[in-house]
């Protein structure tokens, strides 16, 4: 599938990093029944994901709680160990925002959001998108270029609701 | 397979340069020099980040004093994350190479591939030291166990050359 307003997102298994180490998470589990915004991004610790990115998540995090958003859920084809330590560098995890593990691209795949560049080492990562579910269905997504920081940032996707 | 008196396979590793990742051949790199390699399972996670990375880092002047030109350590992470870590960890600041193994090539050609779905780890490497003169191992010690970094440390590796 692509990613289309109105769509449910595929069923997923990420990982998370918890008390005793990674422990697997359903997507569906986190969206039923809860308003909650999705945004996916190429690789932890790359440039405009840890300068861009997730501080425009960061920024926008309470507003988006004031409309009523129970989670902020941020995923990047990493493991879960990097996912952990990423969010305690960028002050994402201080902010509330979940840091989830897609390690083994299953999701993105399954989204036809993968994006590739061997020069700068990175396979089978995922383009940038955020997103509005509602009940696992998608109610909003500002979905990016490969290689572009634009539409998928916190103040753009806030600007939509 | 990685083998005393043998040579290793040619790989294509990535460091991070001023300007991004940069690759670099491996074979050129060991030429005419005696460097010390050590690989570990991820960036980030418990057994490399508290035993196996340290241990390298306090003994750098005894590599040093033993004429050991560069000390390397190496993961299946790509370059971002690699250089994250060795900033995070003091390991550049002691002097050593961060180099990535981005697409788990090297791994798999000398046999130390390592997969541990449940924990988010796929395609990386085995935990291991060696000493490498010219480009030839002179010196391997590959861990026995999981979660563990014993044979593989610093002290033990230095104790051999």
């Amino acid at each position: 599938m692509t990613i289309s307003v109105g769509d449910t997102l595929p069923e997923a298994h990420l990982l998370r990093m918890g008390a005793n180490g990674p422990e697997a998470v359903a997507l569906s589990s986190l969206t039923k029944g809860r308003k909650v915004v999705v945004f996916a991004l190429p690789g932890a610790y790359t440039g405009p994901c840890s300068t861009i990115h997730v501080p425009s998540f960061i920024r926008t995090a309470d507003a988006f709680r004031a409309k009523g958003v129970a989670e902020i859920i941020c995923i990047a084809v990493n493991d879960p160990f990097v996912m952990k330590a990423w969010g305690e560098a960028t002050g994402a995890a201080a902010a509330g925002i979940s840091m989830l593990a897609d390690s083994d691209g299953a999701l993105t795949h399954a989204l036809k959001m993968e994006f590739t560049a061997p020069p700068l080492g990175l396979f089978g990562r995922s383009n940038r998108y955020a997103l509005v579910l509602e009940d696992g269905k998608i109610t909003h997504a500002n979905v990016d270029a490969p290689g572009v920081c634009n539409i998928s940032t916190g103040e753009e996707l806030l600007a939509t609701l | 397979m990685i083998e005393v008196g043998k040579g290793l396979p040619d790989a294509v590793l990535l460091h991070m340069g001023a300007n991004g990742p940069e690759t670099v051949n491996l074979s050129e790199r060991l030429a005419g020099r005696r460097v010390a390699i050590f690989a570990v399972p991820g960036a980030f996670t418990p057994t490399c980040d508290s035993a196996h990375l340290p241990s390298f880092i306090r003994n750098m002047q005894g590599f040093i004093d033993k004429r050991v030109d560069e000390v390397i350590c190496l993961s299946a992470n790509d370059a971002y994350v690699m250089d994250y870590w060795g900033r995070h960890s003091g390991a550049i600041a002691a002097g050593i190479t961060m180099l990535a193994d981005h697409d788990g090539a090297f791994a798999r050609a000398t046999g130390m591939e390592y997969s541990s779905p449940k924990s988010g780890m796929l395609n990386r490497s085995r935990r291991y030291a060696m000493m490498v003169d010219n480009g030839i191992v002179t010196v391997f010690h590959p861990e026995t166990g999981t979660g563990v970094c014993d044979i593989s440390g610093g002290e033990a590796l230095l104790a051999a050359i």
